[in-house]
């Protein structure tokens, strides 16, 4: 099998982020990861290596901070990686950013490939299903369960409250929910290991005429202004509470 | 300048995120004096287009007949519709955000998720970093929006008799994949959370998950709403990974937020601060929910919940 996982390099979701006019900047303390969804990605695809074969190759773009994120997916059991050097750099909501990884997946005969179903840095749920359309493949996306036997994969998602169950041949792509599974912690030989495991750097020519977003500003969202505290007995706290939701906001 | 809407349906009525996106889209049309129409896709349409015709879209494109979903199939048919298409509206649902990049990469259109404002026919907030930043984006050329759901309203009534247009499509009766086997209702009967108007939330401070079910179970239903957990609770495995509100959960913008024994990690209140009242219950008065609670009230809940339960 030839197993892809895509994987998104952000930084730490406990990041204090700062702010120029236009952009959000990330300092040198910034602690750089594999974007957290992607990390059920890579669990999905070594569990579906190990009950079936194969071999698990990533695919991810140069930021300058990437190898270390990298090599921790290796050393959970991604086998090989490629990384993607542009030669400007790309919003993860760009419509060359989908072509870039596209155009590494097209001539190689793909069977599986896993994402995460948003990447939290761009909250971005869009690299999954563009990349699918883009290689006129099947796409599930916000998995949270997969079986595959005869030939026929069976997966489970769920949506407002009902649970989908899909059936589809290979090849396809699917995109992870947080419910799927429990990614591994790497053990210390694993870590070894992943250091003698190949990276290929690839680069790819931006085509600037393609249609592009532009940010105008960043700001941080207002702060919401803090309300009344109120302390006392919990008969006062709820008479107090029913009066303002019934009286006041009139939504009870 | 033209506005396509996917409304998207469930037992062939509209659902609440959907009936939103008519709102978005009618304020960017007010700007610019835009056409608007709507895409449905459902067995049974007769009453989604009554209801549709309610709120005031003139013009519904529709396929009907389709028994199930299925993306690829779908698809097919909204390119075929939106070819002449300027911005093109998604609700940010499961079906919504699989569906739009799909449309955006067929129609070579720039993409815009899970948008939170409208400022102007070409430019968009949304928020990034888990909600900790909201950046205004420009695009040039064609568009595709997802737009968060809770944020608009719904559409006035203004009602109008839609022009129907049927969309002939041969590929119907190609084999797609992947093919929907079966829709497993679930037991609950209560509303979702990106739907909801009002979420009762818990946290760790509930103590137990034996606690959460004897009080937050109770009070959610007693007030109509769905229940939402932390993290922390998710993490220990007290609640599903589908109740967690925040940055690696849900983002929600009830009306009503009702946060119990949930202290307020960052990446919590990300996920909910946009709510329009946050109530919040906790012992601990440094607790950082109540920085940005409406009312927020310091005591037990084991105490506060089962009165404000016989008070209800």
């Amino acid at each position: 099998m030839n197993i892809i996982v895509i994987l998104s390099i952000v930084p730490d979701t406990e990041t204090k982020i700062q702010l120029n006019d236009k952009n959000v900047e990330m300092d040198q303390s910034t602690e750089w990861i594999i974007n957290p969804y992607d990390e059920y990605a890579i669990e999905a695809a070594i569990q579906f290596k190990e009950k079936h074969g194969g071999e698990i190759t990533s695919i991810s773009f140069a930021n300058g901070k990437e190898e270390k994120p990298i090599r921790k997916a290796m050393a959970m059991g991604v086998d090989k990686s490629i990384i993607i050097e542009t030669s400007s750099p790309l919003s993860s909501i760009s419509t060359e950013y989908m072509n870039a990884i596209s155009t590494q997946l097209k001539s190689s005969n793909v069977d599986i490939i896993f994402t995460g179903k948003l990447v939290t840095d761009t909250n971005n749920n869009f690299i999954g299903p563009a990349v699918a359309q883009i290689l006129n493949l099947p796409i599930i996306t916000e998995i949270s369960s997969i079986h595959f036997s005869d030939n026929i994969l069976t997966v489970t998602r769920n949506n407002a409250g009902q649970v989908e169950k899909y059936t589809s041949p290979l090849p396809i792509l699917l995109t992870t929910d947080k419910s799927l599974n429990t990614p591994r912690y790497p053990k210390l030989p694993d870590i070894m290991k992943a250091k003698k495991k190949t990276i290929t750097r690839v680069s790819y020519d931006v085509n600037e005429n393609s249609p592009q977003i532009t940010i105008i500003k960043s700001e941080f969202p207002q702060e919401k202004d803090s309300g009344e505290i109120f302390e006392g007995s919990s008969e006062e706290l709820v008479t107090i509470l029913i009066d303002a939701l019934t009286n006041k906001e009139k939504i009870l | 300048m033209t506005i396509a809407i996917y409304l998207e349906s469930n037992n062939n009525q509209i659902t609440k995120s959907s009936l939103e996106i008519i709102t978005a889209a009618q304020l960017i049309a007010k700007e610019n004096n835009s056409d608007i129409f709507a895409i449905i896709i459902d067995d049974d349409i007769s009453n989604i287009i009554t209801e549709v015709g309610l709120h005031g879209v003139p013009i519904i494109k529709c396929s009907k007949n389709i028994t199930s979903y299925q993306s690829s199939l779908y698809a097919k048919i909204i390119s075929n519709a939106v070819k002449d298409s300027d911005v093109i509206i998604f609700p940010s649902s499961v079906h919504g955000n699989e569906l739009a990049p799909m449309i955006a990469m067929s129609q070579n259109a720039t993409s815009i998720p899970d948008v939170i404002d409208i400022i102007d026919q070409n430019t968009f907030k949304r928020s990034v970093y888990g909600n900790k930043i909201h950046q205004i984006v420009k695009s040039s050329g064609k568009i595709v929006l997802t737009i968060r759901s809770g944020i608009f309203d719904l559409p006035n009534k203004n009602e109008i008799k839609p022009e129907i247009i049927e969309i002939q499509s041969e590929i119907i009766s190609e084999t797609n994949f992947p093919n929907l086997a079966e829709v497993l209702n679930s037991i609950s009967n209560r509303p979702e959370l990106n739907e909801a108007d009002i979420i009762v939330s818990g946290g760790r401070g509930t103590g137990s998950p034996e606690n959460f079910a004897t009080l937050i179970e109770p009070l959610a239903d007693k007030l109509g709403a769905a229940i939402g957990a932390s993290r922390a609770v998710v993490d220990a495995g007290w609640r599903p990974h589908d109740e967690q509100v925040g940055q690696t959960g849900k983002f929600v913008s009830p009306k009503l937020y009702i946060a119990v024994g949930i202290s307020g990690a960052i990446q919590h209140l990300a996920g909910m601060s946009s709510a329009e009242i946050i109530v919040a219950i906790n012992t601990d008065i440094d607790a950082p929910i109540f920085k940005i609670a409406d009312y927020g009230l310091v005591g037990d809940l084991n105490e506060i919940i089962p009165k404000l339960l016989n008070s209800l």
